[in-house]
């Protein structure tokens, strides 16, 4: 393997590849950076350009591209709050508050460091562990992927705030997950006879509205003023915030891994898992959303694991573990190859090659992303009546480009209004996010399994994987409950 | 980048403004007048697109230097770029390029654009449907349908979502054998396959070009294929034909005009995609993504006979389910 991987190294490092493969890396940065402009946009708009190269040097663009875009999505959610990326929105979470607090350089090293350590620990997974894990991810199906999703779901009672909001918001968020058409049965739900709302309501115009448009009406109309950043210091190696956030990035880099690996799910469940997880763990959990670097940590290092992890189902099987590994699939049967469970034996250089170009795009992001992010930090420099107008317009380009779609551009100017009224209320819009990704895996695996099962629910604790999911789910649930209560309940007996 | 997306903007606003000061629309020699328009009923980066795009520079050759711009409209199986193409002008100058999907989602009642507003140009591809399992689980089609009539209401065939292709694939097939059998729709080919893999559920209908190489490897094997003859790659796989079931529909990938486009039009239209289609470059694209099982050309008239009775069948099953 190790032989294997090595000659891959010698493909990559001849001087042609080795300058597509960072052409690659920054227009990846670009296209992640900028709200809307996703993975799969850009590599369907690339993939053209690679039909005459070889197809070694043709996938180990478009992966880089791939691996870029999933990292450089942070930037602009740290500094902006207008998550470049579906997968950076949790990101946005806690590193925009440290960014209001001016440590936005901290923020963006802690970002870049758990990016490269997550993308490392995706990429050695993917070297080792390839045909292993796929045997794997082949156990999981909708009994398994329901546990997942419930699992995920239940940390809506350990987020901060209020937990009535946090249980409207998550419901709120399964409620728009059933617009449009059912999977399941053909039936139009909650469309009103409109087609554009017959695919659903998509991810990005939610999150782009949400987030980033809510912002720069926040920023506009309440004339909130931030202080100043004068100069913007990225440090990405700091001995005290990686002893802080270590626990953190090796937790989520493995739960990012297994959840990449599994088809259909991507990277950016992945990041919205290990957030919850980092913050069901934390000793102090009240401090997310206001700017923990946890918080960065967690989503930032999983999403980039896990990015790295689809393509482990893609090699070894040909299923595709996301948006973006579908579109490289389709990729790979333009150029001629079929991936599948031959793959590996009939195309080893090629995958190889590829691998290794994922590992040095891993050390290229820690190199090269300080000078792209300070391109980024010199816009905060522009006064924000320029650069709001600016950010808004990449939000209408960046959304209508997803599905060419007018329709989804005022779909999400009216989630920008919902987002900017709801944070008025301290309403915790990643309870909204949370249902609205983990709602349509819960819902459609749930019946799917039934139909497994002819309708008996006993399928979910027959099966060892779904059984231990959901009781690990339960007595989470359980213990997070249940504790305030014996708190207070000691303070009771305290005061008396 | 968002130059590359402003370009594609204003071309599309061209083709828009093009639309709307509106051509003579009969002048068949002074076609194409315009920007030609391919509207993609289906996401970038799958099949569907990718035939549109291959073909897209062998179009442009074949009718003098078209300008040509490719619009993906995915919502809805399709269903925008169908009805998009039925409001354009009836110019031949938007062309609809769609799969099997259009006439399954319209039997489902999802698609309200029919065949009275729109109309095939020709087929040009046509992937071949079968019934996949895990070898292991049944060696042929006889022990699949041993074990389906020993257990009825048991067996689990999975394929895309409800009113795909894959579904009005198992309901003929339900129909026509008359075998108590399951449906369980997943989001995509793989996840289908995945849990074929993986022992879930029993089978899968689907088209045979995606799962070639798990046939290569021994993991999956057709048991049963839509066909009127045996595939010369497969002989000993039965066909539907064999049991005496009239099921010969594949995963068709074709094209689609404005119902009222005038005669001529049509005629220069086909004759073009016709060009294309015997051309070395498309033949040797159907050969490298495994399209070339049977014959995927056919007519515009001859076609739209088929889409009408399968429309029909597909109507009546999917009211049955």
């Amino acid at each position: 393997m190790l032989e294997h991987f090595l000659g891959g190294l010698a493909v990559v490092m001849q001087p042609l590849n080795l300058l597509l493969l960072t052409s690659a890396v920054f227009i990846g940065f670009i296209g992640g950076a900028l709200p809307g402009i996703s993975g799969v946009i850009l590599v369907v708009i690339l993939l053209p350009v690679t039909y005459g190269m070889e197809p070694t040097t043709a996938f180990m663009v478009l992966t880089a591209i791939y691996g870029a875009t999933v990292f450089s999505g942070l930037i602009t959610a740290i500094l902006y709050r207008a998550p470049g990326t579906p997968e950076a929105v949790m990101t946005a979470f806690d590193g925009y508050p440290m960014t209001q607090r001016g440590e936005a350089g901290k923020a963006l090293g802690i970002g870049v460091l758990s990016s490269a350590i997550g993308g490392l620990v995706g990429t050695v997974a993917l070297i080792i562990f390839t045909p292993m894990l796929a045997k794997m991810a082949l156990k999981f199906s909708s009994p398994e992927y329901f546990a997942l999703a419930v699992l995920g779901l239940t940390v809506v009672a350990s987020l901060g705030g209020r937990l009535i909001f946090g249980l409207i918001g998550a419901a709120l968020g399964l409620f728009i997950a059933t617009i449009g058409i059912d999977p399941l049965t053909g039936t139009s739900r909650f469309t009103f006879g409109n087609l554009n709302l017959a695919e659903g309501v998509g991810l990005i115009p939610v999150i782009v509205g949400l987030f980033a448009v809510s912002e720069v009406m926040k920023r506009t109309l309440d004339h909130e003023n931030h202080q100043p950043l004068k100069k913007v210091k990225v440090k990405i190696f700091d001995l005290p915030i990686l002893r802080q956030i270590g626990m953190t990035l090796s937790r989520s880099s493995i739960i990012g891994v297994v959840i990449g690996i599994l088809p259909g799910i991507g990277a950016s469940t992945a990041a919205m898992v290990s957030y919850s997880e980092t913050v069901r763990w934390s000793k102090h959990p009240e401090k997310f959303g206001k700017g923990a670097p946890e918080g960065i940590a967690a989503p930032e290092s999983a999403n980039n694991a896990a990015a790295m992890g689809a393509l482990v189902p893609l090699f070894a099987l040909g299923i595709p573990g996301s948006g973006t590994t579908a579109v490289i699939l389709g990729a790979f049967i333009m150029h001629g190859l079929q991936p599948g469970p031959m793959f590996m034996l009939t195309s080893s250089d090629l995958i190889y090659a590829v691998f290794a170009g994922l590992f040095i795009v891993n050390f290229m992001i820690l190199l090269f992303s300080k000078p792209f992010i300070v391109l980024f930090t010199k816009l905060l420099n522009v006064p924000y009546s320029a650069l709001g107008p600016i950010i808004i317009m990449c939000c209408i380009v960046g959304t209508y480009s997803v599905r060419n779609s007018m329709f989804d551009v005022w779909l999400m100017m009216g989630f920008g209004v919902l987002g900017y009224l709801l944070e008025k209320i301290n309403f915790p819009l990643v309870s909204i996010i949370l249902g609205l990704v983990l709602g349509p895996i819960a819902e459609s695996e749930l019946r799917r399994a039934l139909s497994m099962s002819q309708g008996d629910f006993s399928i979910f604790l027959e099966r060892p994987i779904s059984a231990t999911l959901l009781s690990i789910a339960f007595l989470l649930l359980a213990v997070t409950l249940i504790t305030p209560l014996i708190k207070r309940a000691r303070r009771k007996t305290a005061a008396t | 980048m968002s130059i590359k997306h402003s370009v594609k903007y204003a071309s599309f606003a061209f083709a828009l403004i093009g639309v709307a000061t509106g051509v003579s629309a009969s002048d068949a020699d002074n076609f194409p007048s315009k920007p030609i328009q391919f509207l993609v009923a289906a996401g970038a980066g799958g099949g569907t697109d990718n035939f549109a795009r291959v073909v897209r520079p062998m179009f442009e050759e074949a009718m003098g230097g078209a300008r040509i711009t490719v619009v993906n409209l995915p919502a809805a199986s399709g269903a925008l770029a169908h009805q998009r193409t039925a409001t354009s002008a009836a110019d031949g100058h938007t062309l609809d390029f769609a799969s099997t999907t259009l006439v399954t989602s319209l039997a489902a009642g999802q698609n309200p654009v029919g065949l009275d507003q729109l109309t095939p140009v020709a087929r040009m591809q046509s992937d071949v449907m079968a019934l996949f399992v895990n070898p292991e689980r049944f060696p042929d089609f006889e022990s699949f349908v041993k074990y389906a009539e020993e257990n009825p209401g048991k067996v689990t065939v999975g394929g895309t979502h409800t009113a795909s292709p894959d579904h009005v694939t198992f309901l003929s097939l339900r129909d026509a054998s008359g075998l108590d059998m399951n449906f369980i729709p997943y989001d995509s080919t793989g996840n289908a396959t995945a849990n074929v893999l993986g022992g879930n559920i029993d089978a899968t209908t689907t088209s045979l070009s995606p799962l070639l190489s798990y046939i290569e490897a021994g993991q999956m094997m057709p048991i049963l294929v839509f066909s009127d003859e045996r595939l010369d790659d497969y002989p000993d796989v039965p066909t539907t034909v064999e049991n005496d079931w009239d099921l010969t529909d594949g995963n068709d990938r074709a094209i689609f005009v404005h119902a009222d486009t005038p005669a001529p039009i049509m005629k220069r239209l086909e004759e073009a995609f016709k060009e294309v289609y015997d051309s070395e470059d498309y033949q040797s694209y159907a050969e490298r993504v495994n399209l070339d099982y049977r014959e995927g050309w056919m007519g515009s008239d001859e076609y739209r006979q088929r889409l009408e009775n399968n429309y029909e069948l597909y109507s009546r099953l999917l009211q049955n389910d």
